[in-house]
């Protein structure tokens, strides 16, 4: 290509721009408009922020550290840590903001650090930079690098399974538990908020890995009935989860089911290794906390004999939850390693009525008090005595060990913990034709799971809450024809406080049933202490639960206590944890005597 | 694809069963060769027509004991990418170099050289390339640790703590007690 | 009195006449070049040492850093690379995404180019305009991924985050005021009498020489061998995508110069049938939890057509959450040490530098 005057005359067009406006700087100025996702100075909610420490470990530039901060309470889901960003490393990549399981850490749209000062690059972010909300890298659960759904559990149709007493649910495969397992980011909160700190994040790396052996190990490091937890615990470590905070959580009470169900011989993983302390020690009850404070009583060596007033082990376990809740082959396999260590039980042996608790505490070295809430609390409205009207415990136990039992084609159930969830699936399957269950708060008020009460709604089951039934109706001959009831209100409390339902007594109406099953909540019985010994008892201010110090013993000497009588929770985990503890107790106890 | 599968027919026929083949993705395939047949492979490689090298790579199986040295050969005819690969030994890392096949591979042996420390007898040109005044081991190696060299060398302090403490459970039969 | 053989000169690290930190060692008899060696080494900052005591994901942050005018090309092989490991599927939007965002960051790397070029030259506006005209395309990539330079856009798995509203506007506001500045640019300088005085017949290469060398990319296509990775090794939605692949054949210092401004045009048509062509659909598939992802032992190389060259990633995997090893291979590897060596025999000292940009040499991703 040659050069012709074309050429060499072009370039002089670019005098045009002489007169054009500069589009690089603008007069007058104005700043410019930064970018809405722009990726700037940290920003971090404390108040949303649980100080899990994932964005400390996905930094690929190590630049957060994880700091306690003074002022912030720690409690089960949330630790007192919060990130401190050193921006000296930082690179600006917004990968933690991505992995931040509640989403409180953003970047903001602010740039603009100019300190003379070398620690003013490092410190803890607050909201201070913020520029509002829709501005900078914010965390979106779209976008997240996580995934917030879980892997829901098969459960057997309604119409089915309201039939008959087999397990409700169908378990996990393999495959489902080990994408469940990996979506767990092992941030340890989860152990903050199990009663008993099971080492959650290691049995679920166990179990994804395929080594159930490992993970049957860890559980019985402080809790020997992992496959009934693993069943029908209330998951509080779940509550705990990040994952709950803004989706669901990992399935932990599943999952540790699963890794269970697949070790059929205990003993050849666990050994049967009896240790070599000497002593003897009587344990009352054969529920929760009493075998769990047989099973490391008699692994450290000692000699434990359990007292059993029913025919049946397993406590509340055994006589309070359905079968197609918790399955007896469950029951049988882990209470049968427990006792296959060498462990006696006595069964129909009531004490108070067979043996004193004064000779126990004679001829043992320490007695263990696991007795448990079986006694049913009563409505208190006229008409309430008599047949067709019965304790939901009392109703669960004859059912659970094949009694007969009398109930109506119409059930009513009053009251709105799992116990009544219980109560009224049961009768379902026993030929009742409708069951419906009156609760004197709302739905949101009640204490039961919401997946009991998801449960029972599939099955059929009415749900009349805000009703408050006032008295029972009989016919001539003493039969129930009915419940009268009237609706309530909720009325505010105050911040902070419950508010409390009151009656609206103008109008009533009437439930016609012919059977009223109570469930409103259960006490204990403590008829089997003698009057000398419960006179040294030290009980709590409503004089229901006993008092015990760190070691789980009671204020007398040699008598430890632990399950429902002593913890405000009421569910097994608390149980295992309070006998875990008071094992140590009495193994301290018996060595220092 | 027919064309693709042609290649890697031709050179099983010419070179015997001392040699395996495998397809990795569309456009893409293994040769594993043993270190003697390497030249002789590249060389009838290139006048089959793969006249582009790539890269050299290599890889340190530490475990095994070896190094994984990887031509990358590209045919602009068949589009065609070739990854021939062989083996050879970690404590005297030596291979003759392809310098008379491809002269490009004068570049790529020297960082080798340095990174690793293969010694690639007839390249004229294995001197200091990437690293400034190096005294330690060939750092691309897998036991070469760079924050040690880092601490040792410089005397720094290696700021980052473990960021948390996770309690780890104590199993029967580690400890020996429950 | 002595007479002086040669002279011996150091270009560089720090000098308006070479492309990046790298510095050249000449030897000139008056004022023609005798010998010429180069000397990397000054951006050697062991990347692929420190992906392996990494994460898969938390290498993404680390690799942009790679090269410095064209990171997004690098975020797309290892995002290749691992999805191939993986057998991850992307979704087809994010496929066209990422179209868009290689194309846009190639033209932001020809602009750089331009300006290099000239100001070697002595012609100073045109620097100022490039550098102007590419902030309106760092403006875009702020709107889309946060970040100006380094995007950290491109992740396994998709992309990070969708197209924010009004964008596809912005982009064809930006295309319309490039052509048209395109003009310009030719009048000003295309066309303009001292560049072809002084780039024509300069430092021309032979084809079967860049063969044998190795050269890949424009500079290639510059001496008539008509290749493009895109479709020659296709990836991402090109096949699908309507584009020539220009070549202007004399191979010297005005041809490639030449064929990267050809290309330019073609990038800015492949962004508007992209913007038109884009389905609706997620933008990331989402992955395993990222502290506990393994990814089966293999390896795999992946290639993208870079606007230098041919970029390519070889990575392997060995079962476990790091990677076993990464090897990078930048375009300049080749044109960047031997070829520039070997060319710059016969020139004039002047020429030199517009040599060597007009090669476009990347220091960075010859150094990683």
């Amino acid at each position: 290509m040659g050069i012709g005057l074309k050429n060499l005359l072009n370039p002089l067009d670019a005098v045009k721009y002489l007169f054009k406006k500069p589009h690089t700087i603008r007069l007058p100025y104005e700043p410019k408009v930064i970018a809405n996702r722009y990726r700037g100075i940290h920003v971090n909610d404390w108040d949303l922020c649980v100080g899990c420490g994932n964005c400390a470990r996905i930094c690929t530039c190590q630049a957060i550290t994880m700091v306690p901060v003074e002022g912030i309470e720690p409690k089960p889901g949330s630790t007192n840590l919060r990130p401190k960003v050193d921006y000296g490393k930082c690179s600006f990549c917004g990968q933690c903001v991505d992995v931040c399981p509640t989403g409180s850490l953003k970047l903001s749209k602010n740039f603009n650090l100019v300190s003379p000062n070398r620690e003013d690059y490092v410190f803890i972010p607050s909201k201070e930079w913020d520029s509002g909300p829709g501005t900078g890298w914010e965390s979106d659960l779209e976008y997240s690098i996580l995934n917030f759904e879980r892997v829901e559990m098969p459960e057997r149709p309604p119409e089915e399974r309201r039939k008959d007493f087999e397990p409700v649910i169908l378990g996990f495969s393999e495959e489902q538990a080990v994408v469940e397992g990996m979506r767990c980011l092992g941030c340890a909160l989860c152990m903050d908020g199990c009663p008993t700190r099971m080492f959650i994040p290691q049995y679920i790396e166990a179990i994804t890995d395929g080594d159930y052996e490992k993970s049957l190990k860890i559980f019985y490091v402080n809790n020997p009935l992992p496959e009934i937890c693993g069943t029908v615990c209330t998951h509080r470590c779940e509550d705990a989860c990040v994952y709950s905070k803004r989706g669901q959580p990992v399935q932990i009470r599943y999952l540790k089911g699963f890794g269970a169900s697949r070790i059929d011989d205990r003993a050849k993983v666990l050994g049967t290794k009896i240790g070599t302390k000497r002593g003897r020690v009587a344990v009352i009850g054969a529920g929760p906390a009493g075998f769990t404070v047989s099973y490391y009583l008699r692994r450290e060596g000692f000699d434990v004999t359990i007292f059993e007033a029913l025919p049946v082990p397993g406590g509340m376990m055994r006589v309070g939850i359905p079968r197609y809740r918790l399955s007896q082959k469950i029951l049988d396999r882990e209470i049968g390693f427990i006792t296959s260590l060498g462990v006696e039980i006595k069964y129909n042996t009531r004490i108070g009525r067979d043996i004193k608790l004064s000779q126990l505490l004679k001829e043992f070295d320490a007695v263990f008090l696991g007795v448990g809430f079986h006694r049913g609390i009563k409505m208190g409205i006229p008409g309430e005595d008599g047949e067709g009207v019965m304790q939901a415990v009392d109703f669960l136990r004859k059912v659970n060990l094949g009694e007969e039992v009398k109930i109506g084609k119409r059930v009513l159930v009053v009251g709105g913990g799992d116990v009544a969830m219980d109560a009224t699936r049961t009768p379902l399957r026993l030929g009742a034709e409708e069951v419906i269950l009156s609760y004197r708060r709302r739905e949101v008020d009640m204490p039961a799971s919401e997946e009991e009460i998801k449960e029972a709604k599939e099955e059929g089951v009415i749900f009349m809450t805000q009703t408050l039934p006032i008295e029972v109706l009989r016919d001539s001959k003493g039969k129930v024809t009915g419940v009268k009831y009237v609706r309530t209100r909720m009325e505010d409390q105050g911040p902070g406080r419950r508010p409390r339902p009151v009656p609206i007594m103008e109008e009533t109406f009437i439930f016609e049933v012919d059977t009223v099953i109570e469930a409103i909540g259960q006490e204990p019985d403590y008829s089997l202490i003698e009057e000398e010994i419960r006179e040294k008892l030290t009980f709590d201010r409503n004089g229901k639960r006993v008092v015990v110090d760190e070691n789980g013993m009671t204020s007398v000497e040699g008598l430890f206590a632990g399950g429902d009588i002593v913890n405000y929770r009421g569910d097994i985990i608390s149980a295992v944890a309070d006998a875990v503890k008071a094992a140590k107790g009495i193994a301290r106890y018996i060595e220092g005597k | 694809m027919n064309g693709e599968m042609e290649i890697l027919e031709k050179v099983k026929r010419a070179f015997g069963d001392r040699i395996e083949t495998a397809p990795k993705r569309e456009r893409q395939a293994e040769i594993r060769v043993p270190l003697e047949l390497l030249h002789p492979l590249i060389g009838y490689l290139k006048a089959q027509g793969f006249g582009h090298l790539a890269t050299i790579s290599c890889v340190d199986w530490i475990e095994e004991g070896e190094f994984e040295l990887v031509y990358h050969l590209w045919s602009y005819e068949r589009r065609f990418h070739l990854l021939v690969k062989t083996r050879i030994d970690r404590e005297n890392p030596t291979v003759e170099t392809i310098i008379p096949i491809f002269r490009i591979a004068e570049t790529y042996e020297r960082e080798l050289h340095e990174m690793f420390g293969i010694d690639f007898p007839g390249n004229p040109n294995l001197t200091p390339f990437l690293l400034e005044d190096w005294d330690g081991p060939p750092p691309m190696r897998r036991d070469f640790d760079t924050r040690k060299y880092v601490e040792e060398k410089y005397g720094m302090v290696d700021l980052t703590k473990e960021l948390w403490e996770r309690q780890e459970p104590i199993l029967e039969g580690e400890n020996g007690e429950d | 009195m002595e007479r002086i053989e040669h002279f011996e000169y150091f270009i560089g690290p720090q000098h308006p006449g070479v492309t990046g930190n790298m510095s050249y060692h000449l030897w000139a008899r008056g004022d023609e070049i005798i010998k010429m060696v180069s000397s990397v080494g000054y951006l050697h900052r062991g990347f692929e040492k420190l992906m392996e005591y990494r994460l898969w994901i938390q290498n993404v942050p680390m690799v942009p850093r790679i090269c410095v005018p064209e990171p997004d090309v690098n975020e797309t092989l290892y995002a290749m690379g691992v999805e191939r490991l993986a057998g991850l599927e992307v979704p087809e939007r994010a496929q066209y995404i990422r179209v868009l965002v290689l194309e846009l960051a190639r033209l932001a790397a020809y602009l750089f180019y331009f300006g290099g070029v000239a100001g070697a030259l002595g012609l100073y506006t045109i620097p100022q305009w490039a550098t102007g005209d590419r902030d309106y395309i760092l403006d875009l990539f702020e709107e889309l991924t946060g970040g100006r330079v380094y995007h950290i856009y491109i992740t396994p798995g998709g992309v990070r985050r969708d197209l924010p509203p009004g964008f596809r506007e912005k982009v064809k506001k930006v295309l319309k005021h490039l052509r048209e500045r395109l003009s310009d640019y030719d009048r000003l300088f295309f066309d303009n009498a001292l560049f072809i005085k002084r780039t024509k017949g300069v430092a021309v290469m032979t084809k079967e020489y860049a063969l044998e060398m190795g050269v890949t990319g424009p500079n290639l296509r510059a001496t008539g061998f008509r290749y493009d990775v895109r479709r020659g090794d296709p990836y991402l939605v090109y096949p699908k995508l309507e584009f020539d692949i220009p070549v202007t054949g004399d191979g010297d210092n005005y041809s490639r110069i030449m064929q990267r401004r050809l290309e330019f045009e073609e990038s800015i048509r492949i962004i508007e049938q992209v913007l038109d062509m884009m389905p609706e659909g997620p933008v990331i598939t989402k992955l395993p939890n990222p502290f506990r992802w393994k990814i089966e032992k293999n390896d795999v190389y992946v290639r993208v057509e870079s606007s230098k060259g041919e970029f390519g990633y070889y990575i392997v995997s060995d079962g476990s959450e790091k990677p076993r090893r990464i090897h990078v291979r930048g375009p300049s590897y080749t044109h960047g040490i031997q070829v520039a060596q070997e060319m710059a025999v016969g020139l004039r000292i002047a020429d030199v530098p517009v040599f060597l940009f007009s090669l476009d040499i990347c220091p960075p991703d010859i150094e990683r």
